[in-house]
């Protein structure tokens, strides 16, 4: 009896364990799967045209879901869907004929891809019936925004209407894509472009504050104020070069540099060179002005002209004085080259934009015994001008001295104002220091361009 | 390495080389030393042939120097290490021939790198000469190292567009409107590459190698301080210094001249295996680079000295 | 000429032409016949060495290679002006069967008359070579600097003058926790407290004064004087960086056209 029940009790005590042991196995890709409950949705999801932009794109923000980082942590991406009329599948198709189309038929797709361009907005009305949900892009676990950018041109695919109503809704997805929670839909938003781009503010207020002081200070010149520019040593022997070549019976070569004549540093060469060509022609010197750009050649030679009519020695101007070489940097160096050893000039001025030349046009001028003077904008030549020349306009005194030997109101204001801009950087400099060491952020943002 | 050994082992004689040059070398500067103490003249040539034996030498008896990327350059490496797969990256030839000893390596050492990592890579040129050179790189490095990428589905040549900052202007808002098809005639829709990108802003990253205008100025001022693209640059050495000012709020990193690449190089050669055989221009440029800077060195000291012994001379008299 | 003159010029030519002679000889490719594959190589060193010979002296060789390139790049530059900017940027836009004439893609859709007005200012601007209408050439050249100012105003404002001008906004006590912690952590590492301190004031003392150097409004006299004493010795020093950097690039141009010489024209390395 007694072994009867001990067994009847040892089979139920099997039987319990061995249940109690399947139900902890099974088939472990099920379960997992099964495993991952839905995530929650991310909440606030709001809808607002981009800002500072030209239209054509729809910010979308949202609160993550709280199982994305926290919770669950079972949410992996969002992804951001779009609801798009069945009509943009007509207007695609079109599009797709208008590829492959020519002559008169590509002619007739463009006019009806036009009409149904124009046809989205209304369209987009007949949400949510006529239309589904389309995903557009997916953002990663952490991200709480996304904007949703379409291109201007009407031809293109990605083409975004504006003034058009646009719905949303985000998807928090987990691993199994097909476990998701949808937000509550967002909408109607239209995007628009912003006359204003707010981030560029700051931009905005330096240009007013420097135009208005380049106003100011070219008004005054103009009504005759004395505008002080102090000497340059460079510029007073400019004079004494021009002599000493009128002295020596040798020619005086500018050179004008590689830049265009859009280039600053060629606008101030124009000036010198128009100052030098009026002494050259009241000495009586030869003067040679090799070119590299063909409308740099232009302009160099109605300087050259006018000067010598300044001087009032008209006849004494040739066109041969002024004269294109070619564009190619290391050939214009190498004939520039040949001509200095053969020409042998008393002076060298090289007044422009100049890159990798300048030491080998410096160097053959030294060599050929020339007194030279340079003067460039472009950093990274100026150390060879400072070695191998005897007199080097550093940067900005190129400008300076166009103002100071021109003496036109409108140089001489611009440099002024140039000045003034530069106290004003001197004080924001200090005070960004200070701004900088007392974490004063407020400052430091008034200064930072954002788009 | 040397070619011609005329029987004798390459080794001994690089080693032999080595050591003549570099004692004909130091026994020249010596020379030149005693002569400018004695305030003679020294010829110019001299001075020439000084240069062209210092660099010469070491290109026929090859000398070499281990590279650690500086930190200018490490960023640049890692940012293009650490974007994710599939990443669209833009490379930009805007350099000639006449700079191309010094920058090529450098846009072969980026073509490598975001290849091997799996970029999609768009090559372009903002000058006319760029585009020869890029088919070079496209050739040599693209199809001869890397044949499993497809044209159109890893990497596409845009080839070269006149217009300078013109094309910037256009393509940092809308790249078809600049470029509707590659250089090959395909547009830009129908590829791969292409997908997802309508303008400059769509892109992980822009690289632009090169050194004179247009060149990375010019791509920092039109597109990426508008966009907020990543930047990062590849520069001739004479124009690196003006853009430090860029670094590191305008652009990610910069590799300045032969040594930029040969720091870039040795990155690359450290992080992958596949490269260890690979040419490197730019770490084996760096043997030469240093004799001759070590002359020019010596050239300026004595030059200095021989330069205060004479004014001492003079005041004396 | 000199008869000795002629008589180098004869052997120099002499050597070249061996030496295309050899090089061609051991020239494999198939892409090309030898003899225009070692010529190529052969001409490309003789200019090399014809330019480099400037360094001895002027001589035919130079004037030879100079005149050359002039003449070359002269007339490539004009033909790369023509296919690139006239065929490449305007043709495909305006006119189909332009397009299909000279073998370039047409842009259908994007044709506009504006693309004409480049035109109308470019044909202006060829008016320079006429005496009656060279005026004209003015207009469509105070648009290019007109344009060019007009474009350049706000992103030079931007990222040269805003951009640069915060990023003069340093502190100039990095990471300060006090003197003590100053003295205690004192390292001369380039990571360190005290090398980060030293460069933000090198920056900021380096700014003032080089912008204190470039203005013309005030005499450098006195306090001034000094500031822009120091300003211009910052500038020499930068100069200074800017010319060594540039050393080593114009170095590794020479390095490659020496190994040009070495490798490609005479096989001494591979």
């Amino acid at each position: 009896m007694k072994c009867k029940s001990l067994v009847i009790l040892l089979f139920v005590c099997g039987f319990f364990a061995l249940a109690a042991a399947e139900e902890g196995s099974g088939p472990p890709d099920s379960t997992h799967v099964d495993s991952i409950p839905p995530p929650t949705p991310v909440s606030m999801l709001t809808a607002r045209d981009s800002e500072n932009d030209h239209g054509h794109s729809v910010t979308l923000m949202w609160e993550l879901s709280t199982d994305d980082g926290a919770g669950q942590n079972s949410v992996l991406s969002y992804e951001i869907f779009r609801w798009v009329p069945f009509f943009m599948d007509t207007l695609q198709s079109i599009r797709d004929s208008l590829a492959g189309a020519e002559g008169t038929i590509a002619e007739q797709l463009r006019k009806r891809r036009d009409q149904a361009i124009a046809m989205i907005p209304g369209a987009h009305k007949s949400y949510p019936e006529q239309g589904g949900w389309r995903k557009i892009g997916t953002a990663l676990s952490g991200q709480s925004s996304y904007e949703d950018v379409g291109v201007k041109d009407r031809g293109s695919p990605d083409y975004m209407a504006d003034h058009t109503d646009y719905y949303y809704l985000v998807d928090a997805v987990t691993a199994d894509p097909a476990i998701r929670a949808p937000s509550e839909i967002v909408g109607p938003v239209q995007s628009f472009g912003q006359f204003f781009n707010t981030g560029r503010i700051p931009v905005f207020v330096a240009v007013l504050v420097f135009g208005l002081l380049t106003i100011l200070f070219v008004t005054r010149a103009r009504r005759g104020a004395e505008l002080y520019v102090r000497p340059l040593a460079g510029i007073e022997a400019v004079d004494d070069a021009i002599g000493r070549a009128t002295e020596m019976g040798k020619p005086i070569l500018y050179v004008l540099g590689l830049g265009s004549a859009a280039d600053i540093g060629t606008i101030a060469s124009f000036t010198i060179l128009g100052r030098v060509a009026k002494r050259v022609a009241e000495y009586q010197t030869k003067l040679i002005v090799p070119c590299y750009d063909p409308i740099v050649m232009t302009v160099a030679q109605e300087t050259v002209k006018a000067a010598f009519l300044d001087a009032g020695r008209p006849d004494d101007y040739y066109e041969d004085i002024v004269y294109f070489v070619t564009q190619s940097q290391f050939a214009y160096v190498a004939a520039v080259n040949g001509t200095m050893l053969r020409e042998l000039p008393a002076t060298n001025m090289y007044m422009g934009v100049f890159f990798a030349e300048s030491l080998i046009l410096a160097e053959t001028g030294a060599l050929a015994g020339s007194i030279q003077i340079a003067g460039t904008d472009q950093v990274a030549q100026l150390p060879f001008f400072i070695v191998a020349c005897d007199y080097t306009l550093i940067g900005e005194e190129l400008y300076a001295a166009s103002a100071y030997l021109g003496r036109e109101p409108i140089l001489l204001g611009s440099l002024k104002a140039q000045d003034y801009a530069k106290a004003a950087v001197i004080i924001l400099a200090a005070l960004g220091l200070l701004a900088a060491s007392l974490n004063w952020t407020a400052f430091i943002n008034l200064f930072s361009v954002t788009s | 390495m040397l070619d011609v050994t005329f029987g004798i082992p390459l080794v001994v004689l690089s080693d032999v080389g080595q050591a003549i040059s570099l004692l004909l070398i130091g026994g020249g500067l010596l020379w030149i030393f005693i002569r400018s103490l004695k305030a003679k003249e020294v010829d110019r040539r001299v001075v020439f042939l000084f240069i062209f034996f210092a660099v010469a030498a070491p290109i026929l008896f090859p000398i070499t120097f281990q590279e650690k990327a500086t930190p200018i350059v490490k960023k640049l490496f890692d940012k293009v290490e650490s974007l994710p797969a599939g990443s669209k990256v833009l490379i930009a030839f805007d350099f000639d021939p006449a700079m191309a000893p010094e920058v090529q390596p450098m846009a072969n050492a980026f073509t490598r790198h975001c290849l091997v990592k799996g970029y999609k890579v768009i090559f372009m040129s903002l000058w006319a000469t760029g585009q020869a050179l890029l088919t070079q790189t496209l050739e040599r490095v693209v199809k001869g190292e890397f044949p499993e990428k497809q044209e159109g589905v890893d990497y596409i040549n845009l080839g070269y567009k006149a217009g300078n900052e013109g094309v910037l202007n256009v393509i940092v808002t809308n790249f078809r409107m600049m470029f509707p098809t590659d250089v090959n005639g395909v547009p830009l829709d129908s590829t791969a590459v292409f997908d997802g990108i309508k303008s400059c802003g769509d892109l992980d990253l822009i690289i632009s190698v090169g050194g004179g205008k247009p060149g990375i100025k010019e791509w920092v001022l039109f597109v990426g301080d508008r966009v907020n693209v990543p930047m990062g640059a590849g520069v001739a050495a004479v124009v690196a210094p003006q853009l430090y000012p860029y670094y590191p709020k305008q652009l990610l990193g910069l590799l300045g001249g032969v040594k930029g690449a040969a720091e870039y190089e040795s990155e690359l050669v450290k992080h992958y295996s596949r490269f260890e055989h690979t040419d490197t221009p730019g770490l084996r440029m760096m043997g030469p680079q240093t004799l001759a800077h070590v002359v020019i060195m010596a050239f300026i000291v004595i030059g200095n000295i021989s330069y205060f012994i004479g004014r001492r001379r003079e005041r004396r008299r | 000429m000199r008869r000795t003159t002629i008589i180098a010029m004869a052997v120099v030519l002499g050597l070249f032409i061996l030496s295309w002679i050899l090089r061609s000889a051991s020239y494999v490719t198939v892409q090309e016949h030898y003899l225009i594959g070692g010529l190529k190589v052969t001409f490309s060193a003789f200019l090399t060495l014809a330019i480099l010979s400037f360094l001895y002296k002027d001589n035919p060789f130079y004037k030879f290679a100079e005149h050359l390139f002039v003449g070359v790049s002269a007339a490539f530059w004009m033909s790369m002006g023509f296919w690139t900017t006239i065929v490449g940027n305007l043709v495909p836009r305006i006119s189909q069967s332009l397009s299909e004439f000279f073998q370039v893609p047409y842009q259908p859709g994007s044709y506009n008359f504006v693309y004409f007005i480049p035109v109308i200012l470019g044909i202006m601007l060829l008016m320079r070579l006429s005496r009656n209408r060279g005026w004209l050439a003015r207009w469509p050249l105070a648009f290019i600097v007109g344009t060019t100012a007009g474009l350049n105003f706000v992103r030079y404002l931007r990222s040269d003058f805003m951009e640069q001008v915060s990023a003069t906004f340093v502190p100039l006590f990095v990471d300060w926790k006090g003197v003590g912690y100053f003295i205690s952590h004192f390292s001369l590492s380039a990571s360190g407290q005290f090398v980060a301190i030293v460069a933000n004031w090198v920056i900021f003392l380096g700014v003032i004064c080089g912008i204190i150097y470039f203005f013309f409004s005030k005499e450098h006299k006195g306090v001034f004087g000094a500031a822009s004493r120091v300003g211009i010795w910052v500038l020499m020093i930068t100069f200074g960086a800017s010319f060594g950097y540039t050393v080593m690039g114009r170095i590794s141009l020479l390095v490659g056209r020496i190994t040009f010489l070495f490798r490609d024209w005479l096989g001494w390395i591979s």
